[in-house]
Formats: C-alpha cells, sequence, structure tokens
C-alpha cells in the first residue's frame, strides 16, 4: 500500500559496465554512470562520452544489463507515464543509435545519429571521469631532461595502497584509469596494478616510453592482465625507441603514440610522422612546448596519412594539442579537474599533471567526493564558467 | 467595454520542461526581454500564432533544452507547426509535451540554449480551433480572448517588452470590433491599425511586462464573419434545469448505482490515476555529445568533400588549383592531358600531388584508379580533420564562405574589379550547387581572364584570340591576359567539370560508388531502425551512389 501512494525513484545510481562477448566482430566496453538525479554519463570504449537524460539512462542502464526489448519496454512502463508500445520503439531506437555508434567510426553522431551537440566540458559531472595515477617519479638512467617530473614526492604509495585508491575510484564512479609517471613501467607491482583495475571493471591505460615493452615477455603479460591501451611517448632521436614501437604496433591494443613538438624537433616532425603511418600507427597525441609554432601543417599532415589526433591525454604540455590551440578564441572549458584528476606518487590529488600548487586532497585519506568538491576546484570551474 | 460571457480558454502555457533532462543538472534561470506574438483570427473561426521569444539563458544555468508550449485546447494540427530558434529549424514533438492540458514541445536539439548565450525561438501554429465564444453583451458578435505564454516564476528574471497583436478576421470593418479591458500594467486600450492583409490589428504592448505573469487580452467583433459553427455554444439553462431535474427523480436509484459505479469503476478509475500519478514523467530519450562548432582552416576542396559536391566538380577544383600553382598546365582538353612541371612547387596540399600523380599515368584506367584512389584519401582526411567538430555548423560555415564569395562578385562595378573577385573566389563560388545557372547569370559582361588561364585553356594559351566570341584587348599592361563574354567564361568552367565526368571519369555513378565502397561502406545489418528527426536515419545512406554519399561520413562529433 505504502509502494501505491510513493513516488517512483530513478533506477539506484551507481557504475554499470558492459564488454562485448568474444565472439562479437568489434570489440567495445561501455561504462554507463546513473547518477543520483537519473542522468547519466555513458562511455564508450573510454573514449566517447555521452550524456543521457533520465529517460535515456534508464534505458542504457537495460542496454547495459541486456534485458530483452519487450521486457524493458514494460518495465519503462510501469515506472513512466508511457505506453508499453512507445517504450519499445524507444529502447530499439536508443540501443540502434548506440550500437551504431560502436560499430561505425567516423560516423557523425549529430547528423546521423540525433546527437545533440553539446560544448566540451559544458555539463556537471558526479565524479571524474578519468583518473590519471602517477605511479613513480622515477626515470630510467638516460631519460632526457624534458621528461623529469616537475615535483618530487616523499615517498611512493605502496601496491596495497594504490589497490584502495583504484576501488574508492570504482566506487566513487570513475570508469578509467592510466598509469603513469615517471615512467610506469620502473613500478614492479605495475602488472598487479593493472589486474586490479580490470578486475574492478575500469579501462585501464598505460602512458610510457615504451622501452621497457620491447622485451616481447613482458609485453604478452600487460596484455593478458588486461591493458586496454598504450599511451606510447615517443622519443623521436632515439632508435630505441622507434624499435620498441616496431614491437608494439602489431600487438591486438589500442597503441597512441605521443610527441611533444618543440622548437629544436619542429623540422623533423613531419617526416615522423610518415614513419609513424608507414609503421601503422593510426593514432597520435600532439603537444606543442611552444603555442606560437605553426600547427595547423601537421595537423593537415596527420589528417592526410590517416592518423587520428587524440588530445586532452596526461601527457607534457597538454593543454597545448592542436585542437585547444586552433579553438583558443572559443574559450572551450578545459577538463582538468572535472573530466579528470591525477594523482601523484604519494596520494596527492591535483587538477591535472604539472598543477602541483592545487592539490585537492590525498587519495589515499580523503574520500574521493571530498576531493571532488574541493572549494578550490569549484572556485575554478566557476571562473571557468563565467568567463 | 465588452465582456464576455465564458472566457475562452487561451491560456497559452509555455514552460521549461523540469527536469527537462540529465544535460540540465542545476537550475534553470533565464531572461525573456522581448516576447512577441501575433494572433491571427481567421475567417474559418480558426486562430494562428506567430511567437518569437528571445531567451537570455543565466551563466551558470541549465541549457535550455526543450520548451513547451501549451495550446487552448487539442484542436490544433501539429503538421502545421513549426519551430527554429535563430532561424535554425528545429523539431517539434507533441509526445514529448511535459506541461499541463494540451501542447507540444519544441525540441531545441543541437540548438540548445546554453549557459550565458541568449537565442530567439520562433513557434508558428498554424490552426487551433474551437477557440471562439459568444460574446455576453452582444449576440451579434464573437468573443476572442487570448493569453499568451508565461513561465513559471522561480525560473525567469527581469522584465519583458511583450507586445501582443491581435489581426482580426479578413473583412471586419473599422469601426466594428471592440477590445476587451487590458490587463494590469497595459495602456487601457490597444493600439489599432491595419496590417499588409489590410486586416483589423490590435496592438497591445507593455515593456514594463514579466515572463511569468497570465495577461488576458481579448476583442470581439461581428459573428457573421466567422461561420457559426466556429462558435462554441454553452449550454442552455434549460438544459441544466432538465438535468438536475431527472437526478432529483432518479435519486434513490442514483444512490445505488453511484455505489455501484464507486466499487467496479471509481476504485480501478483511482488506482489507475493514482498509478499514472506516481510514475516518473516521460521525457523521449535524449543523447548529448561533447564537441567543438565550426572546423576552420578547410580548403575550398575540402569543404567541397564536406559539402557533398560531386566528385568531377571536386576534381576540376583541383585541376585549378595545380594550374593556379604552376604545378601543371592543360595539354588537351579532350582527351585531358597535363603536363606537370618539372620542379613541383612546396605548397602543394596531398590531394594536389595525388592528384598530379594519377595524371602521370598514361594508362587510363590506372589514372582513373588513382583518381579514385585520391579521392578515398581526400575524403579520409577530411574526415579525420573533421573529427570532434560539429559537421552541421561546418558546413553551414563554408556555405556562407561561398555566398561571400558571390557577394563579392556580384558587388562588383567595373569588369577589372569583378575579374579580380571572380579569380580570388573561383573555387569558393564553385561549392554552389547551382554554381551553372548562378555563373551564367552573374557573370556578366567582358571577364578579363586570370594570369592562369593559359594553363588551363591550351587554346586561348596558343591563340588567345579564337576562344570564344571577340575577346577584347588587356586593360592593364602586362601578361598576356585578355577577356571572355562572361556566359562564355562561365561555360568554359563547367566544360571543365564536363570534361572530367565525360573523358577522365568514364561512368561517374560506378566511379563514386567505387570511392563510397571504401569511404563509406554499407552499415552492418541491424533488426532495428530508429526514430526522429535529423538526417540519415536508418542509415547513413552510405550505400548510394552519388557524390554526397562519397562523403557523407566524412565528418565530426567524436
Amino acid at each position: 500500500m505504502k509502494k501505491f501512494f510513493t513516488k517512483v525513484q530513478p533506477v539506484q545510481s551507481g557504475l554499470y559496465h558492459k564488454q562485448s562477448a568474444p565472439e562479437e566482430p568489434l570489440p567495445y566496453r561501455i561504462h554507463l554512470r546513473l547518477q543520483p538525479d537519473g542522468s547519466g554519463v555513458l562511455v564508450v570504449n573510454a573514449a566517447t562520452v555521452l550524456h543521457l537524460n533520465p529517460t535515456a539512462a534508464e534505458y542504457a542502464y537495460h542496454f547495459i544489463k541486456g534485458t530483452a526489448p519487450e521486457a524493458a519496454a514494460k518495465e519503462i512502463a510501469s515506472r513512466y507515464r508511457i505506453d508499453r508500445n512507445t517504450a519499445l520503439q524507444d529502447y530499439n531506437d536508443f540501443s540502434a543509435r548506440i550500437q551504431r555508434l560502436v560499430t561505425t567510426t567516423d560516423l557523425d553522431p549529430e547528423s546521423y545519429l540525433d546527437f545533440d551537440r553539446l560544448l566540451p566540458h559544458s555539463v556537471d559531472l558526479s565524479a571524474p571521469l578519468r583518473l590519471d595515477c602517477a605511479l613513480t617519479y622515477r626515470l630510467p638512467a638516460d631519460t632526457q631532461a624534458g621528461y623529469a617530473p616537475v615535483k618530487r614526492v616523499d615517498r611512493e604509495l605502496t601496491t596495497d595502497e594504490w589497490f584502495g585508491i583504484l576501488d574508492k575510484a570504482w566506487q566513487f564512479g570513475i570508469p578509467h584509469v592510466t598509469f603513469t609517471g615517471g615512467e610506469a613501467t620502473l613500478r614492479d607491482d605495475l602488472v598487479d596494478l593493472i589486474a586490479r583495475a580490470e578486475k574492478n571493471g575500469q579501462v585501464c591505460g598505460l602512458l610510457t616510453d615504451g622501452l621497457k615493452l620491447a622485451d616481447q615477455a613482458y609485453l604478452e603479460l600487460l596484455l593478458k592482465t588486461g591493458l586496454d591501451h598504450l599511451l606510447f611517448m615517443l622519443q623521436l632521436d632515439n632508435e630505441t625507441s622507434w624499435k620498441a614501437l616496431e614491437t608494439i604496433v602489431p600487438e591486438d591494443i589500442f597503441v597512441t603514440v605521443h610527441l611533444t613538438v618543440t622548437k629544436d624537433n619542429f623540422s623533423s616532425t613531419a617526416p615522423a610522422l610518415e614513419r609513424l603511418a608507414s609503421l601503422g600507427v593510426k593514432s597520435l597525441s600532439l603537444t606543442f612546448a611552444d603555442p606560437q609554432l605553426p600547427h595547423s601543417d601537421l595537423q593537415d599532415k596527420a589528417a592526410a596519412l590517416g592518423l587520428a589526433l587524440k588530445h586532452d591525454l596526461p601527457v607534457p604540455y597538454s593543454a597545448n594539442h592542436p585542437v585547444a590551440l586552433e579553438t583558443a578564441e572559443d574559450n572551450v572549458r578545459g577538463g582538468a579537474g572535472k573530466a579528470w584528476l591525477y594523482v601523484e606518487p604519494d596520494g596527492d590529488v591535483l587538477p591535472a599533471q604539472g598543477l602541483a600548487d592545487q592539490i585537492l586532497g590525498n587519495a589515499l585519506r580523503d574520500p574521493f567526493n571530498r576531493i571532488y568538491k574541493n572549494d578550490l576546484l569549484q572556485k575554478s570551474n566557476d571562473e571557468k564558467r563565467s568567463s | 467595454m465588452l465582456r464576455k460571457i465564458l472566457t475562452a480558454l487561451l491560456i497559452l502555457y509555455v514552460a521549461l520542461i523540469l527536469p527537462a533532462s540529465a544535460l540540465a543538472q542545476s537550475s534553470y534561470s533565464f531572461g525573456v526581454p522581448l516576447e512577441s506574438v501575433d494572433v491571427s483570427w481567421n475567417s474559418d473561426g480558426s486562430e494562428a500564432l506567430q511567437y518569437a521569444i528571445t531567451f537570455v539563458n543565466q551563466s551558470g544555468a541549465a541549457p535550455i533544452d526543450f520548451v513547451d508550449v501549451g495550446m487552448p485546447n487539442s484542436n490544433f494540427d501539429m503538421s502545421t507547426v513549426t519551430a527554429d530558434v535563430n532561424g535554425h529549424n528545429v523539431s517539434v514533438s507533441q509526445s514529448g509535451y511535459q506541461g499541463s492540458g494540451s501542447g507540444f514541445s519544441v525540441v531545441m536539439g543541437a540548438q540548445t540554449i546554453q549557459p550565458g548565450v541568449s537565442g530567439v525561438v520562433h513557434v508558428d501554429v498554424g490552426a487551433i480551433t474551437g477557440v471562439l465564444y459568444p460574446d455576453s453583451n452582444d449576440s451579434t458578435y464573437a468573443s476572442a480572448d487570448f493569453a499568451p505564454t508565461y513561465f513559471d516564476s522561480q525560473y525567469v528574471v527581469g522584465n519583458t517588452d511583450l507586445k501582443v497583436t491581435f489581426h482580426l478576421p479578413p473583412g471586419v470593418q473599422p469601426t466594428e470590433p471592440k477590445w476587451h479591458s487590458s490587463p494590469s500594467g497595459f495602456p487601457s486600450q490597444p493600439q489599432a491599425g491595419i496590417d499588409s492583409q489590410s486586416r483589423i490589428t490590435y496592438m497591445w504592448e507593455s515593456t514594463s511586462a514579466n515572463a511569468y505573469t497570465e495577461y488576458t487580452f481579448g476583442a470581439s467583433f461581428p459573428k457573421h464573419y466567422v461561420p457559426d459553427t466556429a462558435i462554441i455554444q454553452p449550454p442552455s439553462i434549460l438544459d441544466v434545469i432538465g438535468g438536475l431535474i431527472s437526478g432529483l427523480f432518479n435519486s434513490s436509484w442514483a444512490l445505488y448505482f453511484c455505489c455501484f459505479i464507486l466499487f467496479f469503476v471509481g476504485i480501478p478509475i483511482f488506482s489507475a490515476i493514482q498509478g499514472q500519478r506516481r510514475k516518473l514523467q516521460y521525457i523521449p530519450p535524449r543523447i548529448g555529445i561533447e564537441g567543438h562548432g565550426i572546423k576552420r582552416g578547410l580548403t575550398a576542396v575540402e569543404a567541397g568533400i564536406l559539402l557533398e559536391e560531386p566528385l568531377d566538380k571536386v576534381m576540376t577544383m583541383i585541376l585549378f588549383g595545380v594550374i593556379k600553382k604552376s604545378a601543371a598546365e592543360v595539354v588537351t582538353r579532350d582527351p585531358l592531358e597535363l603536363s606537370l612541371a618539372q620542379t613541383q612547387p612546396a605548397n602543394l596540399n596531398q590531394y594536389e600531388i595525388d592528384f598530379l600523380k594519377a595524371f602521370g599515368q598514361k594508362d587510363l584506367s590506372l589514372r582513373r584508379r588513382a583518381l579514385q584512389d585520391m579521392m578515398v584519401a581526400l575524403v579520409k582526411s577530411v574526415s579525420e580533420k573533421m573529427k570532434g567538430f560539429s559537421r552541421k555548423e561546418t558546413q553551414d560555415y563554408y556555405k556562407n564562405i561561398m555566398e561571400q564569395a558571390w557577394a563579392q562578385v556580384e558587388a562588383a562595378q567595373t569588369p577589372e574589379v569583378k575579374s579580380q573577385a571572380i579569380d580570388q573566389n573561383l573555387e569558393w563560388t564553385m561549392l554552389d550547387h547551382n554554381y551553372d545557372q548562378r555563373s551564367q547569370r552573374v557573370f556578366t559582361g567582358p571577364i578579363f581572364l586570370p594570369i592562369w588561364w593559359g594553363g588551363y585553356d591550351p587554346m586561348y594559351r596558343s591563340a588567345p584570340m579564337v576562344t570564344g566570341s571577340a575577346p577584347t584587348s588587356l586593360p592593364t599592361g602586362g601578361g598576356r591576359s585578355s577577356s571572355l563574354p562572361g556566359a562564355t567564361f562561365a561555360a568554359s568552367v563547367v566544360g571543365g567539370v564536363q570534361t572530367f565526368s565525360n573523358k577522365v571519369i568514364g561512368n561517374m555513378s560506378s566511379f563514386t560508388s567505387g570511392v563510397a565502397n571504401v569511404t563509406n561502406p554499407p552499415p552492418p545489418p541491424s533488426t532495428t531502425s530508429y526514430r526522429g528527426g535529423g538526417g540519415g536515419h536508418g542509415g547513413c545512406a552510405c550505400a548510394c551512389a552519388c557524390a554526397g554519399c562519397a562523403c557523407a561520413c566524412a565528418g565530426g562529433g567524436r
């Protein structure tokens, strides 16, 4: 009787996860974060972020659960003021669009899937979408000075401490973690940490100079453990770095190659892009140490070579990527501190790497909801919004 | 001042859907500095509405993604309802309406008004019937009342310049109509006038109105200007009294009957109503994706791909490009053969390099294949460039550039200036779907040929005076430019496209599908199809064999 007079509530908030079955031709991973107000964030392959209104979020919930269309329509019709036929039609429509998005690359979702375009980072989130975990600030002995981290930390967290942070992040609703450094492969427990993220259901990426991955056995181990994608920090003038890349590219893992363009290496970047394309690299991250460096020619070159540009990654000069430089006058908000957070080797949390003066809390000691609601971050977000 | 017998329920309730969507987690807060509505009372007794509402969304507020428009009754024809935001058409949905009573929802979609941004929403409703009532003071008159849109006061900030204009039925004479008392805050009598269709108008305006108060305006006019059937008649007193007597006469039976109804009908109805009340409001599922707006910096050729221009035209544009850059010149036009420069300029685009390589092939089938590969690479390159940007907004942007190019040509006052404008804007004007007709219309008078024209027209190069009809002498010193009649110049450009179609590409349909099959492979089979607005539903039209489809997936969004 009580239920009879109680208003229907949105589906329980939380993080839901779906991975394609092995027999499916195109592998994919989908994460749905249901927010307390009933809305949702659907993350496809840790790359495409969709914002759903409460109805769409509920359809996504059934999509991820694998509910039969008729059953989903019945459930929706029992919870919303809508007839079952319309609900069934809308559910099928929703499922078809998501499947189309997953299986058909290069399709403009605004024109062909009837999605609404939103300004980047304009939607408030209940939790970040990605956590960048700097496991160590140590670097291989012969690494160039430019790769050295800015901030030194007193200590590195233990394996168990990182386990705790990964678990807390998952419970907070963060579907994606990347391990970075320093050089993350210097941590002996990297495999264990990847396994933990995988066990949680998190998409797991690794940012590395890749040299250790030239060891085929080590690479195989990472892949078998569940590493989902690799961000390879290419050292243009280091043939060992190129050799390591040649080893990695043929493997069954999504690889993005990062190049930091400087005045010194600018002239050799275009030939490097050609070499990357010839190796079969498909995904590229470019940032510019000096935003005054011309970027459009390299952008055009990458497009002509079929190198898809990725950005907003935890790389040096991450704010100076070509799209940010191109759209500078549009005053687009950045995602640091909102779409992603950065954890230093001692657990301190920053909005992004390099912002060592903006410590939001400590991931080991503080709950993520307090870190994410840090006044410093809120003030920064408000300023960005008002600007 | 006349008063009505019954107040027609002509309240247009416009409210933002709450909680409209996940996209709106913060609260709505907006101003409505301007709102105007034209209410046309038609000769068939129906009412037509034209709304223009300016929203100024507050910084930090939720995006305005839906606007509900309530209707006075359910007698409106959805097929006559249209809406746009800042001139961009948006869809309307009756099922998505969340307000009270009848109405429809304006689905803002890509035109969602973001925080800190303003936008003008236009809504047209072609016909609403059942909106006229008899006048209380004069049985020969019909009464027409109307209350324009208003919003929930908790979301509205500031004042509104509200203007309501009645257009009375055709034929009503200036001395005949009468206005009703004005709502508070408005002048006591409206401003009378005559519109472009010679219809009497009454206009009420207040600059200190607000968008959350219900203001009711009214007028009466002789009822013979509309059909009797269009005027809603209230039940007569006799009907009412008769019903009451009958009820009393059967009171004991009525008691039993009422109990029966209550038990077997009332409780189920109550259950159903309560069941509905406890349910959540259903807002059609909406999916938002983050992306940038306009992709700037595309070349005219790349814009041609994005605008889905035919591939033969795109290749003609590339040909002009390489000739302008002195990378090649036409040796013969039939068959089309090029002579490539010994030293290629450094500023060639990749597609131009590929284009020249293709013409290095002597075998026609190999050349055709190489051109096809070149087009595939070009489409893919544009696709890569468009990732993360809005295809629609970018298309609009380049269409605008094309129109500006035409405007420059059309504004030129002298043949010299016009010729210069044509030379500078040739590729951009070629983006026009109707280039053939428009160039014939715009290219009037003599066109002084650009210096590179000789590279395109070998006849002109060898014997300039025999090209077309009666070229005139040079207007400026140096070079060897001459002129052609505008129509001949336009025909030469169009002829270049036809040469590509007929002599180089061969079967255009086969060539295009060869490109489209690579750039836009048919989608995987699906057991469902999706509905709703927007192009490309049910598929991206990828499998068809038109040039547009070759690049239909060239772009954007993620």
